[in-house]
């Protein structure tokens, strides 16, 4: 028997013998943030992932970039300006260097979105800048981007679209980029990628900004929230992302770490399927309106982080509305108008999510609902395969489902309207659930113009109309919270970015 | 010899072919990854992409194609890393392999000498306290000792880091973690087959010559009640596969187990194919190599 323990012991032996002899002393200049996966390549263009997003920005520069205010700010680009309704020209910042001392100029910014147009690779990124018909150089430090049609969401698109070195990728290919070498402009370059592990990074000294702060970055990949809490408590990280509320009593005193929140782009909402009853009755979506304390759920599970909205078009989005008002809470109301719709005696529906993170909120407004006389059964799905074909099935089972939205992270109205209430075939869930009439035109005509005033005043019109028509229950918008080491100094964006070159060590 | 290992081998075959089966219908009827692939895409792009992937032939065609190109060692392209599923697969073996046999080597190093002694020193207060202690082992979830095991020895001692797989300090937790899972059953086994052989006419027969007590234990009899735990330590090697799975998410490590989870939550096929047949592979050749070491333990069988 004694076989078995030198067995082990020889095992153990030769692991910890291929194993570095201890963790990475936590640095002063090193920042470690944690995200819950890795995207699947370091390819900014190859994958439409938050978790990838977050570590191409820091790598990459794109055209435009957005400060804390939402505003454009110049990037790669100087300047730019309309030069139709559908050509735009881009004023290229002279003399930026990529990460192997390559100086970009126009050919890099055709050849990066000719190679997300170029249908053969397959970009998931391909359906954001679909409408672009041409990227024409004019000089070395000019470009001009021709669309198909007016497209107001161009300045938008191009906040992350990172522009990539031509002469770099051609060489190496696309698949060595992704992994081994990519390069860009940005802030930090690049060291190694160990899978699911982390993703090293190195402050790029002959960056335009100028250095940044951290000489070292790091991303972990840690799937457990739990497990995250207690790597920030111990100095393991500095940054985590989505805190839950119930977490937050306990990093707020905790003295290593602070909660930095902000309102982000992210709306809740009940979607009905109007195609059936009750929902089919514009008196019974209102009286479900009327029905949810938005309030009291925002204080008791969200810790306060919330903020009602009147309809799924939220303050952040270009074209919000600041007349139209939430509907109030009012249960007495709720059960008037669904009397007057025939429902005197109530109603029984189902109603369906599929994302644990929001399922108290999912039970409360069951709940809400229930004493109203909208006796609704909530089902929890699983996030997964089955969630997803019932999802993407027509619908029918259901009388309708609660989620979130946060518009592709684009600060415009369109980004949600079109998505969720749109009835065409191409559409997202809008062609199951929503039957509003002449709403499908109006969205049409917001999405196909580029001056801002009348975009304002078509999405003004459309926001008085969902809100009468009621779609859907409007909820509440959502807050990101950062829980963040006292050794370091940042701020929650409201685009959800982590921008870190605005990261500092905390001053002693 | 030369029969049993044909007819293992032959069993190992069929095993692998019912275990692609199973995972490769449960795959196909949960749900279509093109609609998750491209979920803003027109009807008609994800039609073209369907036809490309070969996804609207009939499902035995399907399964027979990928048997064919199975045997060929070739589990097609992951649709999220866009790159060969088997390497991807095959890379993290390593890591999920090390915790495994950690965590097992742990449990025998733990259930042995507890074992033993509890059988030794039968319904005594060390025996009780054992016994307890299995009990708790085995009601505790996998994911909450993980948790537990982090706030007492990471947060509130300080004495190892959270989680990780960039230091040996880092495995200890997640090993330790996953021997609870494996040590409880071990311990019982090492203790009823100790009882059971230590009353036997040879062990008093070893006794009676004068035989040292520590020869008796640990050469006579333990080498006899090591047939049954042989078995279920090979078994228990499947069952910990499955269980580094929880723990290598709870301890962010980079290992198949986490690979996998998050393959299906994208309805990546390729890698959950390749990465369940890879596990059913190893669980297989463990037993394999279970029944070579029984064979060696055990002379009967030889020479029968």
């Amino acid at each position: 028997m004694k076989r078995w323990f030198l067995l082990t012991a020889v095992l153990a032996a030769a692991a910890l013998a291929a194993m570095p002899s201890a963790a990475d002393a936590q640095a002063k200049d090193t920042l470690v943030v944690a995200l819950p996966s890795h995207a699947p390549t370091l390819d900014p263009h190859m994958h439409f992932e938050r978790v990838g997003i977050l570590v191409n920005i820091n790598m990459f520069d794109s055209l435009l970039h957005r400060n804390t205010k939402l505003e454009f700010e110049p990037s790669l680009a100087l300047s730019w300006k309309p030069l139709s309704d559908t050509q735009w020209e881009f004023k290229l910042r002279k003399g930026v260097k990529f990460h192997n001392g390559e100086t970009m100029t126009a050919e890099d910014v055709k050849y990066s979105f000719d190679r997300v147009l170029d249908q053969s690779k397959k970009s998931p990124q391909y359906g954001n800048i679909r409408a672009i018909k041409e990227v024409r150089i004019v000089n070395p430090d000019t470009v001009h981007i021709i669309t198909d049609k007016p497209f107001p969401l161009l300045l938008e698109r191009l906040v992350f679209f990172p522009i990539v070195p031509k002469k770099h990728v051609e060489a190496v290919g696309d698949q060595a980029f992704g992994t081994t070498s990519p390069v860009g402009t940005g802030p930090w370059k690049f060291v190694e990628w160990k899978r699911d592990q982390l993703i090293r990074l190195q402050a790029f000294d002959q960056h335009w900004r100028g250095k940044p702060p951290f000489k070292n970055l790091v991303f972990r990949a840690v799937p457990e929230i739990a497990t995250q809490v207690a790597e920030i408590k111990t100095g393991g990280v500095d940054i985590i992302r989505n805190v839950p509320a119930d977490i937050m009593p306990e990093l707020k005193t905790h003295p290593q770490a602070y909660i930095s929140s902000t309102p982000i782009l992210r709306v809740h909402y009940v979607e009905f399927d109007m195609r059936s009853a009750p929902f089919d009755k514009k008196l019974v979506r209102q009286a479900a309106n009327y029905a949810i304390d938005k309030q009291t759920i925002i204080q008791k599970l969200m810790a306060g982080l919330g903020k009602q909205v009147a309809t799924t078009v939220q303050p952040l989005a270009f074209g919000f509305d600041p007349e139209l008002k939430p509907y109030p809470y009012d249960p007495k109301k709720a059960k008037e108008l669904l009397a007057q719709a025939g429902y005197p005696n109530g109603v029984d529906i189902t109603l369906h999510s599929g994302d644990l993170a929001i399922r108290p909120q999912f039970e409360a407004i069951c709940q809400m609902l229930t004493e109203v006389g909208i006796r609704t059964t909530p089902k929890m799905w699983d996030p997964g395969p089955a969630w997803n074909k019932f999802f993407q099935g027509e619908g029918k089972a259901t009388n309708g489902y609660y989620g979130t939205w946060g518009n592709y992270s684009v600060f415009d109205a369109d980004a949600v309207l079109h998505p969720l209430f749109h009835t065409e075939q191409g559409g997202w869930v809008g062609k199951w659930y929503t039957r509003v009439e002449g709403l499908d035109k109006l969205i049409d005509e917001g999405r196909s113009s580029v001056d801002g005033p009348k975009r304002k005043r078509t999405y003004s019109q459309i926001q008085q109309m969902i809100r009468e028509e009621a779609p859907s229950i409007y909820l509440f918008t959502q807050y990101d919270t950062l829980g963040i080491s006292k050794k370091v100094q940042y701020a929650a964006r409201p685009d959800e970015w982590l921008w870190l070159y605005d990261a500092k060590p905390a001053a002693k | 010899m030369l029969t049993l290992l044909v007819r293992r081998v032959i069993r190992l075959v069929v095993v692998l072919a019912v275990v692609s089966l199973v995972t490769f219908a449960i795959l196909h009827v949960s749900g279509d990854p093109v609609s998750l692939m491209m979920p803003e895409a027109p009807e008609s792009d994800r039609a073209a992409l369907r036809l490309a992937m070969g996804f609207n032939e009939p499902l035995p065609a399907q399964f027979v194609r990928f048997l064919a190109n199975t045997a060929r060692g070739d589990f097609g392209n992951s649709f999220f890393h866009r790159a060969p599923a088997l390497p991807l697969v095959l890379e993290r073996m390593p890591t999920t392999l090390l915790l495994t046999v950690l965590a097992l080597g742990l449990s025998l190093a733990i259930a042995l000498p507890v074992g033993i002694l509890s059988a030794v020193r039968r319904n005594s207060l060390f025996d009780h306290g054992a016994t307890f202690v299995v009990f708790l082992g085995t009601s505790m979830p996998v994911f909450w000792t993980g948790i537990m095991l982090i706030i007492l020895f990471a947060v509130q001692l300080r004495l190892l880091p959270v989680s990780g797989w960039e230091s040996w300090q880092a495995l200890v937790l997640p090993t330790a973690t996953l021997a609870t899972f494996s040590t409880p059953l071990l311990l019982r086994i090492v203790r009823s087959s100790m009882l059971e052989v230590i009353n036997l006419d040879y062990v008093r027969t070893a006794r009676a010559k004068g035989v040292s007590e520590r020869i008796v234990i640990w050469h006579h009899a333990l080498i006899n009640a090591a047939l049954p735990l042989v078995t279920v330590a090979g078994l228990q090697f499947g069952i910990l596969l499955g269980g580094a799975i929880v723990t290598e998410t709870v301890f962010a490590v980079p290992g198949l187990g986490r690979l996998i989870v998050s393959a299906i939550r994208q309805l990546d096929f390729p890698i959950v194919q390749a990465g369940v047949f890879v596990l059913a592979l190893i669980v297989v050749l463990v037993n394999f190599a279970v029944d070579l070491l029984y064979i060696y333990l055990n002379p009967q069988i030889r020479v029968r």
